[in-house]
């Protein structure tokens, strides 16, 4: 449906980035997401996409997943460059625009240098306490399913994109977003009769061998 | 062998949303013992094979009647029917959960294996088993059509199951690979039960069935399967 983007797939390596612990990644993921939240100047958020850009060549993840995974994400920069600009000022603008890259970026390097089992493991561990409340697999696993189909949503807007452009109505956004959200919506549901035949959202204590 | 028994299964599906709501049947009453290691579902589109399929596995529950797999009720030990029934679908990449499919292997097996040196020694026999190690990095989406179907079989058949159900696997291949995944069935110690529009695949079977408008309307060997279908197609 589409070529790799950063989150797609693991990059197998050896780099000190892939060498890192998880919880130490999900630590920085957390914050270069909050970033934007506490700092009020351009400049710290500016560094940090130089800082990640850095991570990404340490870690030497192919540059072209990375162009890939930004031009999906390009045409809802600009638009929301544009309005945040025009709702506050240029500089708000960027701050919001570098924060979601950031975020982004550091998202991929997560899931483009860690397995999603060993993600999966670390989620299961970190949901244990609240096991009363939800089960930990479940959780690990709608995460997981999550990082799987976020390449599948934007190559199903792209595919979509260009049938409408064949039909002469790429300007008519009802003609993009009705017709994904209905592939969305269906590629839901059989990703979930697809988990459900393989007993992936059995109850756990159903699932002993020889119960 | 696995044994499949449906007694009077039946489904059927309201009409309308409204109190006292209408129903409609789209399959059954239907009456079988499935022993056979090799059992083929032929029938025209919407005849009812693929619902059929599902209640092999309890992904659908008869409204009336039961089905069980080796005496177990699919509507009471549905996870434990399912540990011994795989599903593979027709599209497998709605199969593939995760982003590759060595990670999908260690997913099916994480309820089996909980330490991870384990289920990433089992997951890597598993994919040499397959001869898919050396695609077991690649993402889901960069696999040609034949070896993402080998790959879903192999992500399900992972846990061991004793019987594969497949739901029109060839729907999507081109003949080559429509040719090895026959190949790969034949290969397989489990029971397998497969809807297909393939005939050659139909007449490689040990029975077959023929549903037509939700009944089993012809139950025997797959050569007259075979014509009996092609008789219901040509029919005006």
């Amino acid at each position: 449906m589409n070529g790799p983007g950063l989150f797609t797939a693991h990059v197998p390596g050896t780099s000190v980035v892939h060498q890192m612990p998880l919880w130490l990644k999900l630590v920085g993921v957390l914050g270069v997401g909050v970033m934007p939240w506490v700092t009020q100047s351009v400049w710290p958020l500016a560094l940090m996409t130089l800082a990640l850009a850095g991570v990404v060549l340490a870690a030497r993840l192919p540059a072209r997943r990375l162009a890939r995974s930004m031009r999906g994400l390009l045409p809802v920069l600009v638009v929301l460059l544009a309005f945040q600009w025009w709702s506050h000022d240029l500089a708000y603008a960027v701050r919001v625009v570098l924060g979601i890259v950031n975020a982004f970026v550091a998202a991929g390097i997560l899931t483009a240098t860690t397995p999603v089992t060993d993600l999966l493991d670390g989620v299961v561990r970190a949901a244990r306490p609240l096991r009363r409340l939800v089960d930990p697999e479940v959780v690990a696993l709608t995460l997981g399913v999550v990082v799987r189909s976020v390449p599948w949503v934007a190559g199903s807007f792209s595919s979509v994109r260009e049938s409408a452009r064949a039909r002469g109505l790429d300007r008519d956004p009802r003609a993009v977003v009705v017709p994904t959200v209905v592939h969305v919506v269906a590629f839901a549901r059989s990703t979930g009769e697809a988990l459900a035949a393989r007993g992936l959202t059995d109850p756990a204590d159903d699932d002993a061998p020889g119960a | 062998m696995t044994e499949v028994r449906l007694d009077g299964a039946t489904v059927t599906v309201p009409t309308d949303n409204s109190p006292g709501h209408r129903t409609r049947t789209i399959l059954g009453p239907v009456d079988l013992v499935l022993t056979q290691p090799r059992v083929t579902v032929i029938g025209a589109n919407g005849s009812g094979k693929s619902t059929l399929l599902r209640l092999l596995n309890g992904l659908v529950t008869p409204t009336a009647g039961t089905v069980t797999v080796d005496g177990l009720d699919t509507v009471r030990h549905g996870a434990r029917v399912r540990r011994r029934v795989a599903f593979a679908f027709t599209d497998p990449i709605s199969q593939l959960v995760m982003p590759t499919g060595r990670e999908d292997v260690e997913l099916s097996l994480r309820r089996l294996h909980r330490s991870r040196s384990e289920r990433r020694t089992a997951a890597e026999q598993v994919l040499d088993r397959f001869g898919l190690a050396h695609l077991a990095d690649q993402s889901v989406y960069d696999l040609s059509g034949g070896e993402r179907q080998l790959m879903a079989l192999a992500v399900v058949l992972a846990t061991e199951p004793g019987l594969l159900v497949l739901d029109e696997p060839t729907t999507l291949l081109d003949r080559r690979n429509t040719i090895r995944l026959r190949a790969l069935l034949d290969t397989l110690p489990q029971s397998v039960v497969v809807a297909t529009h393939d005939l050659d695949l139909a007449l490689a079977a040990d029975r077959s069935l023929v549903v037509d408008a939700g009944r089993v309307v012809f139950d025997g060997d797959p050569a007259t399967a075979v014509q009996h279908y092609m008789a219901l197609a040509d029919a005006p």
